[in-house]
């Protein structure tokens, strides 16, 4: 028995494929080049893959995770090289730890997610944007209607504001911008990017258009300090 | 905005707002991706329906690595859009596109159909608009790509004759590279778009409407249909693989990145059916049977295992159970794959042939549902259609599933039959009440727990090319009678009654056996909005009607019509090796309730040996 947690990036390519792709995708992976995953018992046996936060349709990122249990031990670095032979374009595994056997899953320690967020927006200057963006960010609250899918898509106004750690622009380029954001994420609350940029239309007003998100970094809060999900389990040790 | 290309603009502008994206994607595994500029002939592999759908489709898998493997091809696949992504298409004024390119595809060599049910057909019409090519053959010229179509349906070709510029009728593994050898040379010679007709026409399986012209006598029945030059042949022969072994099969298959109808491993242990019956258009039209090798196969299902990743294989072909090596071939898969977890499925297994030792080493890895298909509910409505199937047979081998632990059993049924009477229906819903209660037979510590039986009445559709295309359709009131009879009749709390459409079955059979003028009709459906035919969200029958009305089509003619023997059939033209007159015979015979036996025990004559390539059944 040996536990794995991969770290991946999520490209272009293969970015509209869903959490749920995704699993088979790593499935069918790890059975063409015959990594010894560890199988549930009961009824329907299933491999014991498990993911960290998922990520919405259209986003892309350099830092996913992906938790394994193997039925026999093997070299990390012998797994990421065989996987990375296996996985579709845009899916790379650039990094990977052995992690104990009381680790704590990728998705449960999830805390925030950083993005950046690329956009195209015409007839704005690059100091009204950040100016606009520090007001937005400075409200006492941030109202939004959501749907929530688990209730027949019903619309619920809620407050983002406590789930932004900081917001800013940090580049721009002719009339393309890019605003980096924390995020808080996981079971605790969640705040998809697409909707922050959403809330920020509304505020601002202005045609933003070509919108790309990013996920940079994942991260766990231990006493804290967050630290990405490989340091996480590294420091636990 | 900007964007460098087309494809760029495709993907990161109209994706994001559909509803699966992944449906576009086309870098799946194992996908075939080549450079355009290098490719002599570009090959748009068209499937007229939904990717979840046309990415289930054995045939396909097969073609598209077939024409792959030869360097100079590219052939890409192509999906009907959903109707979100086509209004982004259309708004954007994005044409039909490959999905591995991206690149239009009206400026390939090729776009081929594969026309596996009648409900499709307006979906390969508005494709072709969707591409900007012009519906009609006639309308297109020089520089168009050449529209062909294959597969089940085109041996019926006729309902779609103004808008496919040729057909290829039967098995396209040998056929398709020879069509291509052609076109290569044609291509390089700078020849006209008729002269390639011409040599198209030559070989053989290939049809070319524009060269034959049809007469019609005064009731709208055919007079006559006849080449319209002495070089191209008066009837066209489908072709055929003379054998199974060693014949193409691709030892890799495109993994899709979402979830489709068939997501699995599709072994293909054999091609036809010698049981004769009499209502299966697929028992006649794929003639003769030919079985792969167990060692082959074997061979095959490890390359396929370890090149997609795959967790399922599943045994493909009319009949499993008649495939004379099944015992031995579903041992091995199972050693060899038991460890790796590997589950191996069995669909089309008969309930005469079904046994409980296969049963039960199928169980050892995964358990699925078990599908049995009675087809009627009476022995004498069972003889009608030759499937020689009895009661007993029936209640034995469910008897035998749930005694091993099953509690869900599939049962298949039509309504409409020939000759079927009330008494019939009835028979139905006696026959699932048998099943229901040899579950409460088996000892309550050794059944499964939660019995649930699932019978499903389809509505029968006359099809060409079988003892039944002589005969009229039940109306969709008396399909309806019958649905609503048998629904309260088998109503029990273990028992899920599933129905089909009526109407959707009564366009299938005006479409299945149409002639020509058919062609009008269609073009008027689809003009009037009609797509997605096989989607209840969509099918729109009103739609349709008025289509008819305003082409001055009865449908009625193709439906409710007895034919005379003796009559012309649209279809007469073709050759698919079972002769009219065996065809001619078994309705007879069905009329008085004979059975023909399987032509394996020994040869019924239905004319398949004829072909060139002789068809020894084995």
């Amino acid at each position: 028995m040996m536990y794995i947690r991969l770290k991946f990036t999520k490209g272009g390519e293969v970015k509209y494929i869903s959490h749920l792709d995704l699993m088979r995708v790593f499935q069918r992976a790890l059975r063409r080049v015959g990594i010894p995953i560890s199988y549930s018992s009961g009824f329907n046996p299933h491999q014991e893959i498990s993911f960290g936060a998922p990520l919405s349709l259209g986003v892309t990122s350099n830092a996913e995770y992906v938790d394994l249990k193997l039925a026999e031990p093997m070299d990390v670095k012998e797994i990421q090289k065989r996987l990375n032979n296996s996985l579709p374009d845009g899916i790379k595994i650039i990094n990977g730890i052995e992690i104990g056997e009381n680790h704590k899953s990728a998705m449960s320690v999830v805390s925030h997610s950083r993005y950046l967020i690329r956009i195209y927006a015409k007839n704005i200057s690059s100091d009204e944007l950040k100016k606009k963006i520090e007001a937005f960010a400075a409200q006492k609250d941030i109202k939004i209607m959501k749907k929530q899918p688990k209730k027949d898509f019903e619309l619920i106004e809620i407050d983002i504001k406590p789930l932004i750690i900081y917001m800013k622009l940090i580049e721009s380029d002719n009339d393309k911008y890019t605003i980096d954001c924390l995020l808080v994420s996981g079971s605790k609350g969640n705040l998809k990017p697409e909707l922050l940029i959403k809330a920020f239309k509304e505020f601002s007003g202005y045609d933003i258009q070509n919108v790309r998100i990013n996920r940079e970094e994942v991260y766990g809060s231990k006493n804290g300090i967050l630290l990405d999900l490989l340091e996480y389990e590294n420091t636990q040790k | 905005m900007k964007y460098d290309n087309i494809k760029e603009f495709i993907y990161e502008e109209l994706l994001p707002n559909v509803e699966k994206p992944g449906r576009y994607i086309g870098t799946e595994w194992n996908s075939v991706h080549k450079n355009p500029e290098t490719a002599d002939i570009r090959f748009a592999f068209c499937f007229p329906d939904v990717y979840e759908v046309g990415m289930s489709h054995l045939g396909m898998k097969i073609l598209y690595h077939l024409l792959n493997d030869q360097q100079d091809i590219f052939c890409e696949r192509v999906f009907a859009p959903w109707p979100d992504m086509e209004e982004e298409m259309r708004k954007n004024g994005i044409k039909l596109f490959g999905l591995e390119s991206r690149d239009f595809i009206d400026s390939f060599d090729f776009v081929g159909f594969t026309l596996q049910y009648e409900m499709s057909y307006t979906n390969v019409v508005n494709m072709l608009n969707l591409a900007g090519i012009p519906l009609r053959s006639g309308e297109r010229g020089e520089g168009h790509p050449f529209i062909i179509a294959g597969g089940p349906c085109a041996y019926n070709p006729e309902p779609l004759y103004d808008i496919v510029d040729f057909f290829m009728l039967g098995e396209g593994e040998e056929q398709l590279p020879e069509l291509m050898e052609h076109y290569r040379r044609w291509k390089s010679s700078k020849g006209t778009r008729d002269e390639f007709l011409k040599i198209a026409a030559s070989v053989r399986g290939v049809y070319v409407p524009k060269f034959y012209s049809v007469d019609y006598n005064e009731d709208s029945t055919i007079k006559g249909i006849k080449a319209i030059s002495g070089d191209i042949p008066g009837k066209v022969r489908k072709r055929v693989i003379k054998n199974l072994k060693g014949s193409y099969f691709p030892d890799k298959i495109v993994v899709p990145f979402i979830d489709i109808v068939h997501d699995r491993i599709m072994l293909e242990i054999f091609r036809g059916c010698t049981r004769g019956c009499r209502f299966c258009q697929a028992g006649m039209i794929y003639r003769p049977v030919r079985e792969r090798e167990v060692e082959e196969l074997v061979e095959i299902a490890d390359k396929l295992i370890q090149s997609s990743g795959y967790e399922e294989i599943s045994l493909s072909s009319l009949s499993t159970g008649d495939f004379s090596k099944l015992n031995e071939l579903v041992e091995r898969l199972i050693s060899k794959y038991q460890s790796s977890r590997v589950g191996l499925s069995l669909p089309s297994l008969r309930i005469d042939s079904i046994s409980l030792k296969l049963i039960r080493e199928v169980q050892k890895i995964r358990k699925s549902g078990l599908t049995f298909a009675p087809e009627a509910g009476t022995q004498r409505m069972r003889n009608v259609i030759n499937k020689g199937v009895d009661e007993e047979d029936l209640i034995d081998s469910v008897g035998a599933a749930f005694e091993s632990g099953y509690s869900g059993v599939k049962l298949y049924y039509m309504i409409g039959l020939p000759t079927e009477t009330m008494e019939d229906i009835q028979g139905i819903a006696d026959l699932t009440f048998k099943v229901v209660d040899r579950y409460y037979k088996v000892p309550k510590e050794k059944r499964g727990k939660g019995l649930n039986v699932t019978a499903s009445a389809s509505s029968f559709v006359p099809k060409p090319f079988t003892p039944f295309q002589w005969e009229p359709q039940d109306s969709i009131n008396t399909l309806m009678d019958k649905q609503s009879y048998l629904q309260k009749a088998i109503k029990k709390k273990q028992i899920t009654f599933n129905w089909h459409e009526p109407y959707v079955s009564y366009m299938e059979a005006v479409f299945a056996r149409g002639d020509r003028k058919l062609c009008e009709v269609l073009i008027k459906a689809w003009e009037l909005g009609c797509k997605f035919d096989g989607w209840d969200q969509y099918f729109n029958f009103g739609a349709w009607m008025q289509a008819f009305k305003e082409t001055g089509v009865d449908p009625d003619f193709y439906t409710a019509r007895r034919r005379e023997l003796d009559e012309i059939l649209p279809w007469d033209h073709i050759n698919v090796g079972v002769t009219k007159r065996y065809l001619r015979s078994e309705y007879k015979k069905s009329l008085k309730g004979e059975l023909t036996r399987d032509c394996r025990t020994s040869c019924t004559g239905c004319g398949i040996n004829l072909l060139q390539e002789g068809g020894v059944c084995k």
